[in-house]
């Protein structure tokens, strides 16, 4: 398998890029979940501890696979899709590209605005973006917020997206995002 | 020889008071003084700070026998730019301002250093006492002096954290004081 994209097929670096950067996110969103309604204590620190250092992990993995994106031209999308669902297509991969970056970085300064600084792992401390300010925590908290429920939805509707092409269009558009798969016999 | 005769007055003067136990009496300017701490959550430090605490130095850099800091802080004027962690740390399990709304330092000994000067004194924290050492450096300037030093002490020596804030596993027992005083001539 090779390592980069083909007309046809995502390489090694990208699938395994998307499914590191998908687990992630579905560990952030667990532990987010779980720590939110904690009051203050060891449970919710222990858990927002380990929420930040996979969150910082995403960011480094979006710096990647940005830089990956675009060096790498993706396999072209099916014949046949309309105009729309092209753009469809595009717009959520943008978007999804953007609250990799959008997610991370809220996070951070929120960490950042109720002096909580953020270590990798107990590893090292990254720096505070923001000065400690209750106020601009109150802001970014919501935006994180409401980010996540965009990420969420959009997440859905890739799913469903993908299982569209791959169970009523029968094409390669799921299948050549997965490892240890042919995409021959698809259209 | 009129002048001569003044010095050596003067220094015989000097002589006696250090014999005496001639230390300069300080209090700490409110506004200009600091006292921070620094503890570490989940691998990171935050900082706070006692707003309000009161110090009286008795201090001679050739008279450390009759040198003496002391110290006592408003447990409830901590801060550390989140409220919610404010909230925690005043509360029983943690400084319980309710039962031990102050803490008190008192220098038994102090000494010369290399870089300065060292303290050995008792801190009263949480109705507990314990010999806690200190360093500092004493800087005369005009209309006053200043201390600035630091200190390391371990939170559960002093039964500060109970319940699950005993728990060394998100907030380490390890803290680090800094405190800068700006003295100025007792009134």
């Amino acid at each position: 398998m090779p390592n980069e994209n083909s007309a046809k097929r995502y390489g090694v670096v990208a699938q395994g890029l998307h499914w590191i950067i998908a687990a992630l996110i579905v560990t952030q969103f667990t532990l987010g979940w779980l720590a939110d309604d904690l009051p203050l204590g060891m449970r919710r620190l222990g858990l927002l501890a380990r929420h930040k250092s996979f969150g910082m992990t995403v960011l480094m993995l979006a710096v990647l696979r940005l830089l990956w994106r675009l060096f790498n031209r993706p396999p072209e999308l099916p014949a046949g899709m309309t105009k729309t669902e092209m753009f469809l297509a595009r717009a959520t991969h943008i978007a999804f590209y953007v609250l990799l970056f959008a997610m991370p970085f809220t996070g951070w300064t929120m960490s950042s605005a109720k002096n909580y600084s953020v270590s990798w792992f107990g590893l090292f401390t990254w720096p505070n973006l923001i000065a400690p300010n209750e106020h601009a925590f109150d802001l970014l908290r919501s935006t994180h917020h409401l980010l996540s429920d965009a990420l969420l939805a959009l997440a859905i509707l890739h799913i469903l997206a993908a299982l569209k092409h791959h169970f009523w269009n029968k094409d390669d558009v799921l299948i050549r995002m997965v490892p240890f798969t042919k995409s021959e016999g698809r259209k | 020889m009129k002048r001569c005769f003044a010095a050596a007055c003067a220094g015989l003067l000097l002589s006696a008071a250090a014999a005496a136990g001639g230390v300069a009496g300080f209090t700490a300017d409110a506004q200009q003084s600091r006292l921070e701490f620094v503890g570490v959550q989940a691998g990171a430090e935050f900082k706070g700070v006692f707003h309000k605490f009161s110090a009286v130095v008795d201090f001679a850099p050739d008279a450390l026998q009759s040198s003496h800091l002391d110290v006592q802080i408003d447990m409830n004027s901590v801060d550390s730019k989140d409220s919610d962690r404010d909230k925690t740390m005043r509360g029983p399990d943690v400084f319980d301002v309710a039962q031990s709304p102050t803490a008190h330092y008192a220098t038994k000994t102090i000494s010369k250093t290399a870089g300065g000067f060292s303290a050995v004194g008792a801190l009263t924290l949480r109705g507990v006492t314990k010999d806690v050492p200190i360093d500092f450096q004493f800087a005369p300037g005009p209309g006053g002096a200043t201390l600035s030093g630091s200190a390391k002490l371990k939170r559960l020596d002093f039964g500060v954290g109970r319940g699950e804030w005993k728990s060394t596993e998100w907030v380490e027992d390890a803290v680090k004081i800094n405190f800068s005083l700006v003295l100025k001539p007792k009134s």
